[in-house]
């Protein structure tokens, strides 16, 4: 597993407690934001389970003893969703897509991948895409399926590729 | 003297009396007259000093300060005066320029410190974000507090309190300090720990339950402080400028 380089608040005991002040709040979110962020793409873990959550060492540090309450994962996560960063699966907002690239920057990258490697006009399985030998060194390499159909929607909007599914199979076009 | 009867007398004693307070002033005039010249003279040295001296001044930190030093004590306060012969000097330049240093650090800690910094964490980071020369190196916490002393001048956003054992915090906010909140802030500081609560308040300064709360609770509210609430015991007030990795981050 890749190591991530804890950020100094990671050590601080306050940080696991919403700040009751707003703009110390605000920093303190700011700093969560990137360390969920920053934990999620090393991790390349795409789905947080907010039930679960409190037992990752994302969330709890057991050196110091101090977790981060549910609500205060919740609030973070509304936080990053207003940005793009992520997206709750359900209504029930137990389990949510991390997106550390948002669907559009990771739209942008895939297409751009598939522009200097010659993929254009050909159609490629999403599993060559995350799991193939061509893709090892790639950012999105790995990613979880679900969020590279949704980066690649954001493709098909804008014509920029097409979602072809056949059988089991589930491959994309570029143009 | 016997005094003698007679209106003639009382009149010859006014006269007495006039030549005496006559003769008073005339010495107090030269009196002054000498002390005049003698400042005048001390002056003039002390300016050829300053000026012979200028790189001196500048550069070396122990002979900066003892220069301070003399000023202070006939009264001179070679940064206060803009005009006349110092500003000629620039000396006062070392520190406006030390000033506006002070200030960019604090405005760019502030984010993780809430602009309450330690005045050690304040002479590290100069000393990095500094030339490399030694005479830029080489500042003393005494250039520092002359330095921000100076920001005074924009108001109570700029404000050094002492926290006990010859240390400072610079608070780069707008508002006040009281006491209590310094005594907090020492607290903090000596035990080491860069926390406080209640209880050690109760305990250490024997104050009472609502003057406690009351401190730390502004201090919650003016962003100095950050409340930990997960402490088995009762509530913890941690203060960044204190902890020591906050310290050393970037």
């Amino acid at each position: 597993m890749a190591q991530i380089e804890w950020p100094w608040q990671y050590g601080f005991p306050p940080f696991f407690t919403i700040q009751p002040n707003a703009e110390t709040c605000a920093r303190q979110i700011a700093a969560w934001r990137a360390l969920i962020l920053e934990y999620h793409a090393v991790q390349k873990q795409g789905v947080l389970d907010v039930r679960e959550a409190q037992r990752s060492p994302l969330f709890n540090n057991s050196a110091i003893n101090r977790t981060l309450p549910q609500e205060g994962i919740v609030k973070i996560l509304e936080d990053l969703a207003r940005t793009g960063n992520a997206e709750p699966q359900d209504k029930t907002k137990t389990r949510w897509f991390i997106y550390w690239h948002t669907l559009d920057e990771w739209g942008e990258i895939i297409y751009a991948w598939a522009q200097n490697n010659g993929f254009m006009n050909t159609v490629c399985t999403l599993y060559e895409l995350t799991a193939g030998d061509n893709t090892s060194e790639e950012e999105f390499y790995g990613l979880d399926s679900e969020i590279l159909i949704k980066a690649l929607r954001t493709l098909e909007q804008k014509k920029k590729a097409e979602l072809i599914f056949f059988d089991d199979n589930q491959g994309v076009k570029f143009f | 003297m016997r005094r003698r009867a007679g209106i003639g007398a009382i009149q010859k004693q006014k006269l007495e009396q006039e030549k005496y307070r006559d003769k008073g002033t005339e010495l107090q005039e030269n009196q002054f007259e000498q002390m005049a010249k003698q400042l005048e003279v001390f002056r003039t040295n002390l300016e050829e000093f300053a000026t012979k001296h200028k790189k001196e001044i500048k550069k070396n930190a122990q002979f900066r300060r003892q220069f301070q030093e003399m000023c202070a004590s006939i009264g001179v306060d070679p940064l206060a005066s803009g005009k006349g012969f110092w500003s000629v000097l620039g000396i006062g330049d070392f520190y406006y320029e030390l000033s506006v240093q002070i200030v960019e650090v604090c405005l760019a800690t502030s984010y993780k410190n809430g602009g309450l910094i330690s005045l050690d964490e304040l002479r590290q980071r100069l000393i990095q974000a500094r030339g490399k020369s030694k005479q830029h190196q080489d500042i003393t916490n005494d250039d520092l507090l002359n330095a921000s002393r100076k920001l005074r001048i924009f108001g109570n956003g700029f404000s050094v309190y002492p926290i006990g054992k010859g240390q400072y915090v610079v608070q780069s906010i707008p508002g006040e300090l009281t006491m209590d909140h310094t005594a907090v802030l020492t607290q903090a500081a000596n035990s080491g720990k860069a926390h406080v609560s209640v209880s050690m308040l109760e305990r250490e300064l024997k104050w009472e339950t609502g003057r406690a709360e009351k401190a730390l609770n502004h201090m919650v509210k003016e962003g100095l402080a950050w409340l930990d609430s997960q402490d088995p015991q009762e509530k913890l007030y941690w203060f960044p400028c204190c902890f020591a990795a906050c310290i050393n981050a970037s």
